[in-house]
């Protein structure tokens, strides 16, 4: 080779370092903003068929908000609702997740409930007009909240939902839940590795980021929403957090949330702040409506209203696989061992730290 | 050993080594230029039904700074400062917006439902960042 032929080889190789060296880190994703479900939702998408997922998953979760939205009065769910007492047919899809919610709310003992519904109405927690229910009012409506009334004939591609007379069903506990369980197959579909969906409280981490370190999830603070407790480290997972403190409302100086516990009528007051469940990925064989982001927003919710002690003691014994963070009213931050080596706390926060084997 | 005068550097040797270190400058500079206007510097993105209204850096405001924005018939009074961000007041039904104060760290964000206007923190310094916040 030549002395001029060996110049160009190495300004040659020069020019195509640098210009690699430009593009590290450059990857921009593909991100959607929408607001469904009564809530904002993010998809954010790494590869070339981001744009692609990141926009299946927004109609994804539109075309759930039309099934299961109950103050839709086209959606599936109200067609359950005004047809309480008699057979309704509806698509298997929905069908299949009401038989799930049923599922939850007998193995939590009645804690998550999606015939909450009546009860949620005369708090005015659907409408623009909340207010507190006099006790009468609560009185005749609890005896309507009781899942063990649903009946689900599953018929494949339909099924037929039967609940009881006067009562009505609320999805809104288990819906966000289910979406991002569809986003993840959404994900797979479109063959992407790295993605994050947020929808509201809820998060599906996908994969891992393009730089190979895990998707880093704050859990934030009930007590100073601009701070955190923590910070997850998930890959492949769900975090679904709950808690009493974005949603509520004022009356006569008292603040009252939107977590109503089924047995009371009343907003939970369980002595826990917010409860987080990690819960892994269902994977490409999909799930049975009983695991993944499904199970976790449910179980965010029913553990919330159980309190600590129930909580932890479910967590042990149920059989159900996931993770928790509780933060406690009394200043403690429970998680449970499977988080230990995920889950990075904050110490500013002031919580006393516990692990719970 | 033998030596050799042929390995003595010429003119064009220095030539190339020149556009050599040129191409590392400028690379170089793009990349932290980038870096610094993009990653580490706080900035607040508005968005109204996920269409990107107003993007605001932070880390360059002297003085607080309050702008107004408009979504599905309500409107919301947004105050940034070099510190964070917060909706000072809002015509909306449920105040939630209002309720959740100021944000200052990268993953927060404030969301008006009946507004559908979001306000997200990006940027900021990297040992702070994350990528969502759930609660």
């Amino acid at each position: 080779m030549t002395r001029k032929m060996k110049r160009a080889a190495l300004a040659l190789a020069a020019a195509l370092l640098c210009g690699a060296l430009s593009g590290c880190g450059a990857e921009e994703p593909a991100v959607t903003e929408t607001f469904a479900m009564d809530t904002v939702m993010r998809f954010t998408a790494y590869g070339k068929n981001g744009q692609a997922a990141a926009d299946a998953a927004d109609r994804e979760v539109r075309r759930l908000e039309a099934l299961l939205d109950r103050t839709d009065g086209d959606s599936e769910v109200s067609r359950v609702n005004s047809g309480a007492g008699a057979p309704v047919t509806v698509s298997g899809e929905t069908g299949r997740l009401i038989q799930s919610a049923r599922t939850f709310s007998e193995d939590t003992g009645g804690a998550f409930d999606i015939t909450i519904a009546p009860v949620m109405d005369a708090w005015g927690f659907t409408t623009d007009e909340k207010h507190v229910p006099d006790r009468g009012t609560l009185d005749s409506l609890l005896p309507l909240v009781d899942s063990g009334t649903i009946a689900v004939e599953d018929r494949g591609d339909t099924a037929q939902v039967t609940i009881g007379e006067g009562q009505s069903i609320d999805l809104g506990g288990i819906a966000k839940g289910y979406a991002s369980e569809r986003i993840e197959a959404i994900f797979r579909e479109q063959g992407v590795a790295s993605a994050l969906a947020y929808l509201g409280g809820n998060v599906y981490a996908h994969g891992e980021k393009p730089d190979g370190a895990p998707w880093r999830v704050a859990v934030q603070d009930p007590q100073d929403t601009d701070s955190c407790t923590g910070v997850l480290s998930l890959r492949d997972a769900y975090a679904i957090t709950s808690g009493g403190y974005q949603r509520y409302f004022e009356q006569d100086g008292q603040t009252y949330h939107h977590i109503i516990d089924p047995a009371t009528g009343y907003p939970a007051d369980s002595g826990l702040l917010s409860v987080t469940i990690v819960a892994p990925a269902v994977g490409p064989d999909g799930g049975d409506g009983l695991t993944g982001g499904t199970m976790a927003d449910a179980f965010s919710t029913a553990l919330f209203v159980m309190g600590e002690e129930r909580a932890i003691d479910f967590w042990r014994r149920s059989g159900y696989e996931f993770d928790m963070v509780l933060v406690t009213a009394d200043g403690r931050l429970l998680v449970t061992d499977g988080l230990e080596k995920k889950f990075e706390r904050n110490e500013d926060a002031g919580y006393i730290y516990e692990i719970i084997r | 050993m033998r030596s050799s005068v042929k390995l003595h550097p010429t003119r064009w040797d220095a030539a190339v080594a020149a556009v050599i270190l040129l191409l590392a400058a400028v690379t170089g500079g793009a990349y932290w230029s980038r870096t610094l206007s993009a990653g580490n510097r706080l900035q607040a993105v508005v968005s109204a039904d996920g269409r990107e209204l107003d993007r605001v850096d932070l880390t360059a405001l002297s003085a607080p700074e309050t702008r107004t924005y408009s979504g599905s018939g309500y409107s919301l009074t947004v105050e940034f400062s070099a510190e964070g961000v917060r909706v000072a007041s809002s015509d909306c039904t449920n105040q939630d917006c209002v309720h959740t104060g100021e944000i200052h760290h990268a993953g927060r964000s404030i969301v008006c439902l009946p507004a559908r206007i979001s306000i997200q923190l990006t940027g900021g310094a990297e040992d702070a960042a994350v990528d969502a916040v759930i609660g």
